[in-house]
């Protein structure tokens, strides 16, 4: 894995659609080389998908083009744009599938040997995604080189609720996630089966939308950091709790978990009142930490 | 930023057509679209006013097919597009955003091993080739020693099986099964490419035709909601080939208003295969 840091186009790139020095002539081909940090193992455009073994072929990233090692001639303007199109999708249905988008696999599935023009690749695809989907492409971690799908409309909120006649992963998700947030601690699985059995989920039955809902439950959301499952120490024998997940805790806010139990139970969110004053609390909080004021609304739409 | 409502720059366009214009509606439209990859017609209209609501609450909101055709006039330097499509045994409208570059099956690259891959490339072929539409399990399952990749077993190829019907690459009917309407939209290209010759058209829109029915007489083949709009209040039904008398039970023409009526939810069981051929 260190050897693939190498390859990193540039470390600091945060991929924000800021500034139009490539698009400023559809003419020019990739940027200059970014600095230091690039390995250059760089090969004619048919190039087998990189692996480790390239980074040992690494060489100093000053070359000239007249260097011993024959550097390939920059591709066409237009295999640029087709590329950042490639990249493009391969963003999008990564985050459509919650998957992970991670910088290697960026590089190995669709960048490929055009490794050295990823940073104006990469610049192209995200002002795209920013433009027609209204969607950053974030480096949210430089050490995992994890990229992320931020929704850069305002406001967020959980667009789901537009369709909320049917009951979508994100229901059974959210309907977790409420569980534990209502108690205030983790919730056991065992009293997440009892509120899943009104939905009439059991842990050992098929569901026809979910499937395997433990395994769902268990271990995919957990995986996608939605939901962490652990241990219950010193009981024997041995339990399980669910808490929420890091991304959990990033994309979903207390008051939209209080407005989805209103939804759900037919109440008023004050029926909760500790968890409203909290649900409060932290719009509050966000409110201050991010001031631009957007068209005030409701962030329950329509029904 | 960038200017909200700015037009898309006709050099991202790579044409000089009429260049739509993006705004903030348009943009979480996308985004919901996508994340739910495909919707049906009365859920892409009820997505519309959303964000419509969401962004310019006071503004008309626009004819769905208006709307969408300005998103892809945009969309398509990209090469992808909002494509519409008709489920196959009922004719709902369906919507999803496609990729049209896409040339193989590689959406589904990343959830499924080689081995199972091909296992949908041979459950797809034998699906194309059926007189109905559906492959059976068992003939499905008889290919598994042809598979690249790893060595499967029966067994594990009907939980594979099993985990298309579960990313609705299929549709399983007692026991057989055919592609998910969503395969249908997001492959259509792919597998008029792959099966120049297999492949099934429909005489009436065509479009890509897998289950359907066909005249016994000069065999051309139409979709079930083709042959309901087309025979719509016709009490002689005939073939529009060959003029044989058409043989087969007209179906009902899709009225949204009628299944929003019935509160019909998603969950339910899909009309039985009653459709001959």
């Amino acid at each position: 894995m260190s050897e693939q840091s190498k390859d990193v186009c540039d470390p600091n790139f945060t991929a924000e659609p800021s500034n139009s020095e490539v698009y400023g002539s559809p003419g020019v081909p990739g940027g200059p080389s970014p600095p230091a940090s690039q390995a250059a193992t760089l090969a004619g455009p048919e190039s087998p998908p990189l692996g480790p073994t390239d980074a040992s072929l690494a060489l100093p990233p000053s070359q000239a083009p007249s260097a011993a090692q024959p550097s390939p001639t920059p591709p066409a303007p237009a295999q640029l744009v087709q590329k950042a199109h490639e990249l493009m999708w391969y963003v999008l249905v990564k985050d459509q599938k919650r998957m992970i988008i991670w910088f290697p696999d960026m590089v190995k599935d669709v960048i490929g040997s055009y490794k050295k023009w990823c940073r104006s690749i990469l610049r192209r695809t995200s002002l795209i995604l920013a433009r027609v989907f209204g969607l950053h492409l974030r480096l949210t971690s430089l050490h995992t080189m994890e990229f992320s799908l931020v929704k850069a409309l305002e406001p967020e909120e959980l667009d789901r609720v537009a369709l909320s006649n049917r009951m979508p992963m994100t229901g059974l998700l959210l309907m977790i996630l409420s569980l534990i947030y209502v108690k205030g601690r983790g919730a056991r699985e065992s009293a997440v089966w009892n509120v899943l059995r009104i939905l009439g989920l059991r842990p050992w039955k098929k569901h026809s939308t979910f499937g395997d809902v433990r395994k769902l439950i268990t271990e995919e959301f957990v995986q996608q950091n939605y939901l962490k499952y652990q241990r219950v120490p010193h009981v024997e024998p041995p339990e399980y709790e669910f808490f929420w997940g890091s991304r959990a805790s990033r994309e979903i806010t207390k008051m939209q978990i209080m407005e989805f139990l209103a939804r759900v139970f037919k109440k008023d969110p004050q029926a909760w009142p500790s968890r409203y004053r909290e649900a409060l609390e932290e719009a509050r909080a966000l409110r201050e930490a991010d001031p631009t004021a957007h068209c005030p609304r409701s962030s329950v739409s329509e029904d | 930023m960038w200017n909200k409502d700015r037009p898309v720059p006709s050099y991202m366009q790579g044409s000089t057509r009429r260049v739509g214009i993006m705004t903030d509606v348009h943009r979480r439209f996308l985004q919901l679209l996508m994340t739910h990859g495909v919707l049906e017609e009365w859920d892409v209209k009820r997505l519309q006013k959303h964000c419509y609501k969401v962004h310019d609450c006071n503004a008309t909101v626009e004819k769905l097919e208006d709307f969408i055709n300005n998103i892809n006039s945009v969309l398509e330097s990209l090469y992808i597009e909002i494509k519409k499509g008709v489920t196959e045994d009922d004719g709902r409208p369906i919507y999803a955003l496609v990729n049209l570059a896409t040339t193989s099956v590689s959406k589904m690259a990343s959830d499924f091993a080689e081995n199972e891959l091909d296992l949908f490339r041979k459950a797809l072929e034998l699906i194309i080739d059926s007189e109905t539409g559906f492959a059976s399990s068992t003939n499905i399952l008889n290919l598994v020693d042809q598979l690249k990749g790893k060595k499967m077993r029966k067994k594990e190829a009907e939980q594979v099986l099993q985990k298309f019907v579960q990313h609705k690459w299929l549709v399983e009917k007692e026991g057989e099964f055919t592609l998910h309407c969503r395969a249908i939209l997001e492959m259509e290209q792919y597998i008029r490419e792959t099966h120049p010759d297999a492949v099934k058209v429909c005489d009436l829109c065509h479009g890509l035709l897998i289950q359907g029915q066909s005249c016994e007489t000069c065999g051309i083949k139409m979709h079930l909601p083709c042959v309901a709009k087309y025979f719509q209040s016709n009490s002689e039904p005939r073939c529009p080939h060959c003029n044989d008398y058409w043989p087969h039970e007209i179906p009902e023409v899709f009225d949204p208003e009628k299944e929003r009526e019935a509160g019909i939810s998603k969950s339910n069981k899909k009309p039985l295969r009653s459709r001959q051929h």
